[in-house]
């Protein structure tokens, strides 16, 4: 049996009367790339926060390297890696400066590392991040993580800001990561993104995870009456949508 | 000039005052409850000339007018624009510059002017329309503050002076904003758009305080928009020019606002910003190390302002002895019996004012201390306040999901604001002890009125401690903290008058219960109790902080 990286069983999070999540069970195993997809507010970044320890499970469990996400955040965050969907960073810090500080509070930096991933991402770190650009910002958060030698990435929307040539460079990264063995949670609404790095794919729509399997299973499954498979991210949710009604 | 420059100014008028329609509705309701409240207290407390010659007595003292303002006669309408206006004009200031800044240099900071700018609105319609939202609000409050006077149907405020206080009031108000749209295109970033403006309404108090205590400097008072308001004499004459002074220089700085404006692009400033460093010092990484970071340039620019705070205040007081003679008032106030006092000649009053000069000195000296004290504090709160903006703005995800237990990272911003509470205090007093030791005479010595600083450093934990728990405990409602800020000015200002208020009432502030030096005895045990409270507090809301939530 492989072993898992990430798992959650029957967790359950409210907000009020609103229920965000409601009974997802997930697994990620290391070595894989799990996509993560569903409509805005279907709650993937709930998922991923309770994951994460800044919220608390309302009932079900989140284990992360087998420790209980919510306890153990600090043991678990040592090592893991994590790119947020809205990157909000310090106006008046530079770049650099962030990217720094987001290493060190995990552990030992590699600046030959850093000045790689800061030429190949095509980043200025001496700009103050006020300056910055939706995409340069997420690219702060996406040096911070690659620089680091984490164990999981947790990726929420990572490149909705990027350039076709920077998401270029953003999979050759979670590919290298994935052939040292690590486990890589992406949440997406990039259809070839998914297609090309994900092993596996959960599709979670109001609350619930709907569906798990490889993208080829996801696409059979919502295959329409004459069999013809959805071409697209738009066709995929339609059919999840249409059949969750 | 470009084609259209101010279209639909109308529609983004309605807007702005849909976004306002809450905040600028508190702001009104608090303030002329505020106003209106004392008008009557004060009556009562002055049913006499001899009540009414005694508080008047009040603004005979240079350093109760460089606080107050002057006042133009002993009625009691008189007497309460001296006492009330200042302070009624730097919180109309304070709502103006946050109404300035939010809706020109806030919006574009975070893009939300972009997604306007580019609808068919005018180039300059934004600024615009901020302009004429700070006109309808202001007009509003005027209003409100004069019909709300008028109908506490006070002796003595007649309806022409009510209306004439609430004009002075939204006028200064205007002018404020005006100033702040100003700043908002000097300055890049939201922040420094509304430091520069607390720094000119800073400034603006200080000029008139010189300008009120020294007629032969009067010219400072009408250069601020603060004293311009006290020169309008309302309930003593009501003089209408100050007003439209106000008006046109609102008019006229609200043009060089629009003016800059045309001639920067959309997020930019005029003060340029600077390439930075392309990596980390040692010492910004660690959670503390980013706390203090983000708060290093805000204390330093307090400790400044702090300093010359009590710089101001020692030059006045250097000059206080040539003003004390014969004031019977201020030998009582020392302990001598009013009936010794009253048999005392010209004379001997002379020869004894002179003797006791020192004393008298340091008798106001204690007024000053828990005003610093409550100004120290801004840098304190926002210190501490700091840490739910973190969490708001959703920055605070990027610390927690990496090896940083939420202690650790609240006690960063804690510690940090428990220290700053001290530092100000020693930077107020530094800067008064310094100035006045360059007088003839001074007073004081620099332990004594160091020791009289650090006694109110307790009382600043203990509002910091009650920040920390709302933070831990009501995140969502933690903005309150500044609400309670305002009650303990209110008490220190006002609640000392006897029979104002019901005593119960003054115990809210921690405050009251801090020895005043040198006129009471130091006392540890008041420190210690209050310093363990503050400390329990704290920890009890740093607890909350760990097991909820965060709510980004």
């Amino acid at each position: 049996m492989k072993e898992l990286c990430l798992e959650t069983k029957n967790l359950t999070k409210s907000f009020g009367r609103f229920t965000a999540l409601d009974g997802v069970n997930l697994q990620i195993e290391k070595g894989e790339v799990f996509g993560y997809i569903g409509p805005n507010g279907a709650g993937k970044t709930t998922t991923i926060r309770t994951l994460l320890g800044i919220l608390q499970a309302s009932s079900g469990e989140a284990f992360v390297f087998g420790k209980d996400a919510w306890t153990d955040a600090v043991e678990i965050h040592k090592r893991l890696a994590y790119v947020p969907g809205d990157v909000n960073l310090w106006g008046n810090l530079t770049g650099g400066e962030v990217i720094d500080l987001f290493v060190s509070l995990r552990g030992k930096s590699d600046k030959a590392r850093r000045e790689k991933l800061l030429k190949d991402f095509d980043l200025d770190p001496t700009k103050k991040c006020r300056t910055y650009s939706k995409g340069n910002r997420q690219k702060v958060a996406l040096v911070a993580a690659f620089a680091s030698d984490a164990d999981l990435f947790i990726l929420d929307e990572p490149t909705s800001g990027l350039d076709p040539l920077m998401e270029q460079i953003f999979q050759e990264y979670v590919l290298e990561q994935k052939n040292k063995g690590k486990g890589i949670f992406l949440s997406s609404h990039i259809l070839s993104e998914v297609e090309r790095l994900c092993d596996r794919v959960g599709v979670i729509m109001k609350g619930k995870l709907i569906k798990t399997g490889t993208l080829d299973e996801l696409k059979q499954s919502a295959a329409d009456s004459d069999g013809k498979l959805p071409d697209s991210m738009e066709t995929l949710f339609m059919r999840y949508y249409s059949s969750s009604v | 000039m470009n084609k259209g420059n101010f279209d639909n100014t109308g529609r983004l008028v309605r807007f702005m005052l849909r976004r306002e329609r809450l905040i600028a509705t508190i702001w009104i309701i608090i303030l002329v409850l505020f106003s209106m409240v004392l008008a009557p207290g004060l009556d009562t407390m002055s049913v006499d000339d001899e009540a009414r010659a005694q508080i008047a007595g009040i603004f005979d003292n240079p350093i109760m007018v460089s606080m107050m303002g002057p006042a133009y006669g002993d009625s009691t309408g008189a007497l309460y624009s001296g006492m009330m206006l200042l302070w009624y004009l730097i919180a109309v200031a304070v709502m103006n510059i946050f109404l300035a800044v939010r809706h020109t240099r806030a919006d574009e900071e975070t893009g939300r002017a972009e997604v306007v700018r580019s609808l068919p609105v005018g180039r300059l319609a934004g600024i615009n329309a901020t302009m004429f939202t700070a006109l309808i609000i202001n007009t509003i409050l005027a209003l409100s503050t004069g019909l709300g006077l008028a109908l506490t149907q006070t002796p003595t405020m007649d309806f022409a002076g009510c209306m004439l206080y609430g004009a002075v009031s939204g006028a200064a108000g205007l002018v404020f904003a005006a100033i702040t749209l100003v700043f908002c295109q000097l300055s890049q970033s939201t922040s420094g758009a509304v430091g520069l403006s607390f720094l000119s309404l800073g400034v603006f108090y200080m000029l008139r305080a010189f300008g009120d205590i020294d007629s032969d400097f009067e010219i400072l008072s009408w250069l601020s928009p603060l004293g311009l308001a006290s020169r309008a004499k309302t309930f003593a004459g009501n003089s209408i020019v100050p007003l439209f002074i106000m008006l046109i220089a609102a008019a006229a700085i609200a043009a060089l606002a629009y003016k800059l404006n045309s001639m920067r692009d959309l997020g930019q400033g005029f003060i340029p910003a600077k390439p930075g460093r392309s990596s980390a010092a040692e010492s910004l990484l660690s959670p503390f190390g980013l706390s203090f970071r983000l708060l290093r340039k805000m204390i330093i620019i307090w400790l400044i302002i702090m300093f010359s705070l009590g710089g101001s205040y020692g030059t006045i007081i250097g000059d206080i002895g040539t003003y004390v003679s014969n004031m019977p008032q201020y030998l009582e106030i020392i302990g001598l019996p009013e009936e010794v006092v009253a048999t005392l000649t010209d004379e001997q009053m002379t020869e004894l004012t002179d003797e006791y000069a020192d004393m008298i000195i340091e008798y106001f000296g204690v007024f000053i201390t828990s005003m610093m004290t409550l100004i120290g504090l801004i840098p304190v709160m926002l210190a501490a306040t700091r840490l739910r903006a973190e969490e708001k703005e959703g920055r605070v995800e990027h610390i927690l999901s990496r090896a940083v237990s939420r202690k650790k990272y609240i006690v960063g911003f804690v510690s940090i604001a428990f220290v700053v509470s001290a530092l100000m205090q020693l930077a107020t007093a530094a800067g008064l002890y310094l100035v006045a030791a360059t007088g003839e005479k001074n007073p004081f010595s620099f332990g004594g009125l160091l020791k009289a600083y650090i006694s109110y450093v307790p009382a600043m934990w203990l509002i910091i401690s009650a920040a920390i728990l709302l933070i831990g405990f009501l995140p969502k409602i933690s903005g309150a903290i500044w609400g309670y800020y305002g009650v303990v000015c209110f008490l220190v200002f006002i609640g000392g008058m006897p029979g104002l208020l019901p005593e119960w009432l003054t115990y809210i502030s921690p405050m009251k219960f801090i020895p005043q030096l040198p006129l009471e005895e130091f006392s540890l045990s008041v420190m210690l109790i209050m310093t363990g409270l503050s400390i329990m507090l704290t920890v009890i809301g740093v607890i909350g902080y760990g097991k909820r939530d965060m709510t980004l």
